[in-house]
């Protein structure tokens, strides 16, 4: 059996050595990075904000104390002369630098290339009294808000950090000294004192980098200039220090110097958001990196392998995210993925594959580190050439359980388009946090800022409006069940209480991005996504060319399913009485499995391929989707728009969304992303796909999550993974924008052998003799698990 | 999308058939569907689609989904049903499969394997993943039961499948009479034959039929000039001696020298479960899996013969320890169970 998360055997000894020492935890006293707390020192200061921690419920019942914790740990820092007199923008660019240049603990790794270690912060928001007196009582009175409709189950929201690319390219490009100047140059010619006092912000924010790279420089010249220091080490950090007085401030010119630039950057983001990195992406990394590659290469500065353990020593760098999370026992977040993701392959500007040789290299790199961060995800589209697709399904099928998306461009563009992005740009769209399809250096499209429960429409179709688990009424009087005449009126009371949701949800989301539009601007970012200057607004206040909120829907196959099994039974067959029904749903089938299964083998399953339900699927999702597309929140006027994207709240709104008419009895759960329901998929992947593309995901612009799960054996060898290769070409043409490809271990086996009704899609193929896993006897059951277990 | 003509111009030929398996990844190339036709002449031993057997729908029942609400019970108009602790029993000489039972089960443990349907409607199913076929040179492929027990719908829905550019491939024992065979074989872009015993005593004792037909069926496949690849099931005890694979390798070495493939299929036993359903005694019960070195040995015979077969199929795992264990690295390797 092979571990989880083994490196290769082939790593440098330096790389080996570095990425043991992140996994050391428990013993790397010297150097953690966790949570480090900066307050201006005053009693109403905040160094926390739930705001931004919305859509994380389950730390809901423990906000009141970390906010309080955080600010009590505090370091508090001495402020520069007129402080307050500035701008909450300016006064956030200020203390930011005051922070980098004394507080922030800098600290050089033995033996690493890439430096900059401590970058968990929680920053003062600078508040003064009066505005702390208004900024307090807002988040409380959202949060309570929040609080009760998360426990409704409609849903949850926030004004989420990170899920953005910002313009790295232009960092390396120009550094911040090209980027300030430009700021200085739209100073000098704007007149409005306001704008003026938002620009200088940012132009103070361009400090930041050069501020914490030159204590960097110093730290390695110090090390260099330690006699205990081997003379080989010595010199790497003479070249480092060299690195770090250039960039990010100057133009990177070299590899190294680029991507130096790249963390020093990107580490300064989630220090200056105070947030450990969840969503916060690079973009097409093999295209912006490549000139820098290409040139070294060419001119003798670079080897593959010196390039390779670069981006080895800037792979780990993202883990230590996870730090935070050490001292509570969460396993430094294997349980969890921060996205910090990276986008390799695709198409260019006329269709024609952009791939290049830093494509490959970068999937050895991820390869061979095979770490949680940062994430991949690789688009494929029509013309990916044979053998990176090759490639990509020779790393799918190895896979020790990393974290490996495909995005598919002609449906994500087709999204993009749609969402009426500029035609030009779509081909250079990237995927942020998991697969949430945005543009690159100048788009924040909340990607996770809220989180719709889609299931929960039929819930209160079916009981006049009124939350079946909770009592209480959360939609509009629709009419008793009873008293649907027709399939077209209960259809039609579903879609009445999903626009409820919808609007109820989206107003506390616009609450979410009002209060930290208006309280939080963090100008560090907005230098680097572009349009916030031209705007003259932040980051967080509608500044990028491109600012939208997007709704992920959750458990839309429930919701399908749902709708589709009282058609069938109630309205076409008349099979199942609606009383009947409905007395089923509020006793949770308790007694009536008859009614239950009957539910389960006759109602129409969506992933099936059946259009019956696929039909209602596409609608529902069509419905939703142009409605939230609709709405925008008002304080920024930042659009909505949708998307498929469940991560944990499929499994938590189980409990909390009660019994539903396709036979899922309450606590279960949800179905995630567009993924049918769990174990509903029975007539094998092709099917699933066509239900997927029958769903006309360009309406959900932002992408929509799908995971598949295959055996070992499907991609055993090259013949069988050339068939995969050829599957996901298919995918491509017919089915949705991002697809996550889950190899099933023996351990899955075993689960499917305790818990059969959940596995009842499992099948198992042995040359021209087929057979559903669960309906075989538990002896052969036992030899297929030990086989599977030999087949690493 | 392909286009399926029917109605007019197309064809209503009916026929059987038990299942339609998408995404196969081990009945030809690329990603396929394949039919399995119901009904099938011969009684091989280790057959592992025993629901392929009898032309007629059957009905079985599946222990793990029943709730025991007992209402197929009342529902069945031949009384042919009873509940006893071991579970619903069937009795066969009663059951008519006419599924009245298996249309009230709520958790459709009952169930009619077999259907009656047009050939117009079995193309456009088959159709359906055309996408997966045109990306990995797949296709749809015949299989059974023998297909060729049917041969009129066999052929009018690979002919609709053809006109519609879908390559089609035939999966058969290749006991049919020659005339049969050969607009078969015309009909398809490939056939896939089995070949089993070449002694026509041991052939017809491990099959019921006798190998004279198949043995002059193969030869007119050679001559057809049709695209072919050979399947010989390797099966502990029946056809893995070395007399029998140096005979059948000979075989094809000799008379199908134009094969394209020859593949080696070690037997499996995960269809016990199904005999069990239909009620049906199973011939191989409790025999074990080959094992890798008689796979070995086998193949080697094979390969002194003059041929390169592709091994598939099921092995026994050694459970000692002792032997390598099959890696993911491995070409073409030997491999258990196939899950999707």
């Amino acid at each position: 059996m092979v571990e989880l998360w083994m490196p290769s055997p082939e790593l440098s000894p330096r790389v080996k050595r570095l990425r043991e020492e992140y996994w050391s935890f428990y013993e790397r006293d010297y150097f953690r990075n966790e949570v480090m707390a900066f307050t201006t020192g005053t009693d109403w200061d905040t160094v926390y904000n739930p705001v931004n921690w919305g859509v994380v419920p389950e730390i809901f019942p423990f906000i009141p104390s970390i906010v309080d914790s955080l600010l009590a740990g505090a370091t508090v820092v001495p402020l520069p002369e007129g402080f307050w007199e500035r701008s909450i923008a300016m006064r956030r660019a200020l203390f930011f630098n005051c922070v980098l240049k004394d507080h922030l603990p800098v600290q050089i790794l033995d033996g690493e290339l890439i430096v900059g270690g401590q970058f968990s912060t929680a920053l003062s928001r600078c508040l003064t009294r009066e505005e702390a007196a208004r900024f307090r009582p807002a988040v409380d009175r959202w949060f309570k808000d929040l609080v009760a409709l998360n426990a409704e189950a409609v849903g949850n929201t926030g004004a989420i950090p990170g899920h953005i690319i910002p313009n790295y390219p232009k960092v390396l490009e120009l550094g911040f000294s090209g980027i300030k100047a430009g700021i200085e140059e739209e100073m000098s010619q704007e007149t409005d004192p306001e704008a003026r006092e938002s620009l200088e912000a940012l132009a103070v924010s361009c400090d930041a980098p050069r501020i914490l790279s030159e204590r960097y420089a110093a730290e390695a010249e110090r090390l260099a200039a330690d006699p205990d220091t081997p003379a080989e080490r010595q010199a790497e950090l003479r070249e480092i220090a060299a690195i770090c007085r250039k960039v990010p401030w100057l133009p990177a010119e070299t590899f190294h110097e680029a991507v130096q630039a790249l963390w020093m950057t990107h580490m300064l983001v989630m220090a200056a958001e105070s947030y450990p990195g969840a969503g916060l992406s690079y973009g097409r990394i093999d295209q912006y990196l490549y000139p820098y590659y290409r040139r070294d290469l060419d001119e003798g500065r670079l080897t593959r392998d010196r390039a390779a353990e670069i981006l080895q020593c800037f792979w780990i760098k993202h883990n230590y995210a996870y730090d935070y999370q050490g001292r509570i026992g969460a396993n430094q977040g294997i349980t969890s993925g921060f996205g910090q993701l990276v986008t390799i392959g695709g198409c260019g500007q006329d269709g024609e594959d952009a791939s290049n040789e830093l494509t490959w290299l970068i999937l050895d790199v991820i390869e061979k580190m095979n770490l949680l961060e940062p994430k991949p995800n690789v688009r494929l589209h029509a013309g990916t050439p044979d053998d990176l697709l090759d490639r990509v399904v020779e790393m799918v099928a190895e896979a020790q359980g990393s974290p490996f998306l495909l995005n598919f461009d002609e449906n994500a563009i087709r999204g993009l388009r749609w969402q009426g992005l500029p035609e030009e740009r779509l081909w250079d769209y990237a995927p942020v946090g998991c697969l949430e399809n945005t543009l690159q250096g100048d788009d924040r499209s909340g990607t996770v800022d809220v989180n719709l429960n889609l299931a929960k429409a039929v819930e209160l179709a079916l009981n006049n409006g009124v939350n079946m688990v909770t009592g209480t009424r959360i939609g509009p009087a629709t009419g008793r069940p009873e008293s649907f005449k027709t399939f077209d009126e209960f259809y039609a009371a579903v879609k009445r209480q999903l626009l409820a949701l919808i609007d109820r949800l989206l107003a506390c989301a616009a609450e979410a991005d009002r209060i930290r539009a208006t309280w939080e601007p963090t100008p560090y970012l907005s230098t680097i996504v572009d349009g916030c200057v031209e705007s003259r607004r932040d980051v967080t206040a509608g500044g990028p060319r491109h600012s939208y909120i997007t709704v992920e829907g959750v458990g839309l196959a429930t919701l399908a399913d749902s709708v589709a099994a009282v058609k069938k039974l109630v309205f076409d067959e008349r099979r199942v009485g609606m009383a009947e029904l409905v007395r089923a749903l509020r006793a949770d089938f308790d007694g009536l499995e008859n009614l239950r299964q009957l539910l389960v083998t006759r109602g129409p399953k969506f992933g099936n391929g059946d259009p019956y339900v696929d039909d209602i699927a596409r609608d529902l999702s069509e419905f939703w989707t142009t409605e939230v597309f609709r709405r925008r929140s008002p304080a920024t006027g930042r659009r909505f728009r949708g998307g498929y994207l469940s991560w944990n709240y499929w499994i938590a709104y189980g409990p909390l969304t009660a019994s539903t008419p396709d036979g899922r009895v309450k606590g279960r759960p949800l179905s995630n992303g567009v993924c049918p329901c769990v174990g509903q998929d029975r007539s094998g992947p092709t099917s699933v796909v066509h239900s997927v593309g029958a769903l006309n995901l360009e309406t959900a612009p932002n992408g929509a999550s799908h995971t598949m799960s295959f055996s070992r054996s499907v991609l055993r060898d090259p013949e069988h993974r050339k068939k995969f290769a050829a599957f996901l070409r298919a995918y491509g043409r017919l089915g949705g924008t991002a697809l996550q490809i889950n190899v099933i271990d023996p351990e899955t086996l075993r689960e499917a052998q305790r818990n059969p009704a959940d596995y009842s899609n499992l099948l198992v193929r042995v040359t021209g003799y087929n057979a559903y896993f669960v309906s075989l006897g538990k002896a052969i059951q036992d030899e297929i698990i030990l086989r599977e277990s030999h087949c690493f | 999308m392909a286009t399926i003509v029917t109605g007019e111009g197309g064809n209503a030929v009916k026929g059987v058939i038990f299942n339609i398996q998408t995404f196969s990844t081990e009945d030809g190339p690329g990603l396929r569907t394949t039919a399995f036709f119901k009904g099938c002449p011969l009684r091989c031993a280790w057959c592992h689609n025993p629901e392929g057997l009898s032309p007629k729908p059957q009905l079985i029942w599946h222990a793990a989904r029943c709730i025991g609400c007992g209402e197929c019970l009342l529902s069945c108009p031949n009384s042919a049903l009873t509940r006893r602790p071991e579970g619903v029993v069937i009795d066969r000489r009663k059951c008519r499969a006419c599924g009245t039972c298996a249309g009230v089960c709520p958790a459709a443990a009952l169930e009619v394997v077999g259907r009656v349907i047009s050939a117009d409607w079995l193309a456009a199913e088959l159709a359906r993943d055309v996408e997966f076929y045109r990306s990995s040179g797949g296709g749809v492929t015949f299989s059974g039961g023998e297909c060729l027990a049917q041969p009129e719908f066999y052929l009018a829905t690979a002919g609709l499948l053809r006109a519609a550019g879908i390559h089609v491939a035939l999966d058969t024992s290749g006991f049919a009479p020659s005339p049969v065979f050969d607009r078969a074989v015309e009909a398809c872009d490939l056939v896939l034959f089995d070949l089993k015993l070449i002694d026509p005593d041991r052939h017809r004792r491990a099959t019921g039929v006798d190998n004279r037909l198949i043995l002059e069926n193969a030869r007119r496949l050679a001559a057809s000039g049709r695209p072919f690849w050979v399947r010989f099931p390797v099966i502990p005890g029946y056809t893995d001696d070395d007399e029998n694979v140096r005979a059948v390798s000979e075989f094809i070495s000799r008379e199908m020298p134009g094969a394209e493939r020859v593949d080696f299929l070690a037997y499996n036993n995960l269809c016990e479960s199904d005999y069990q359903r239909l009620d049906m005694p199973y011939p191989l019960a409790g025999r074990g899996l080959l094992s890798r070195a008689d796979m070995d040995r086998v193949l080697a015979v094979a390969r002194e013969a003059g041929l390169d077969p592709v091994p598939g199929g099921a092995l026994a795992v050694d459970a000692s320890g002792g032997g390598r264990p099959p890696s993911a690295a491995d070409d073409r390797k030997l491999n258990g169970g196939t899950l999707q």
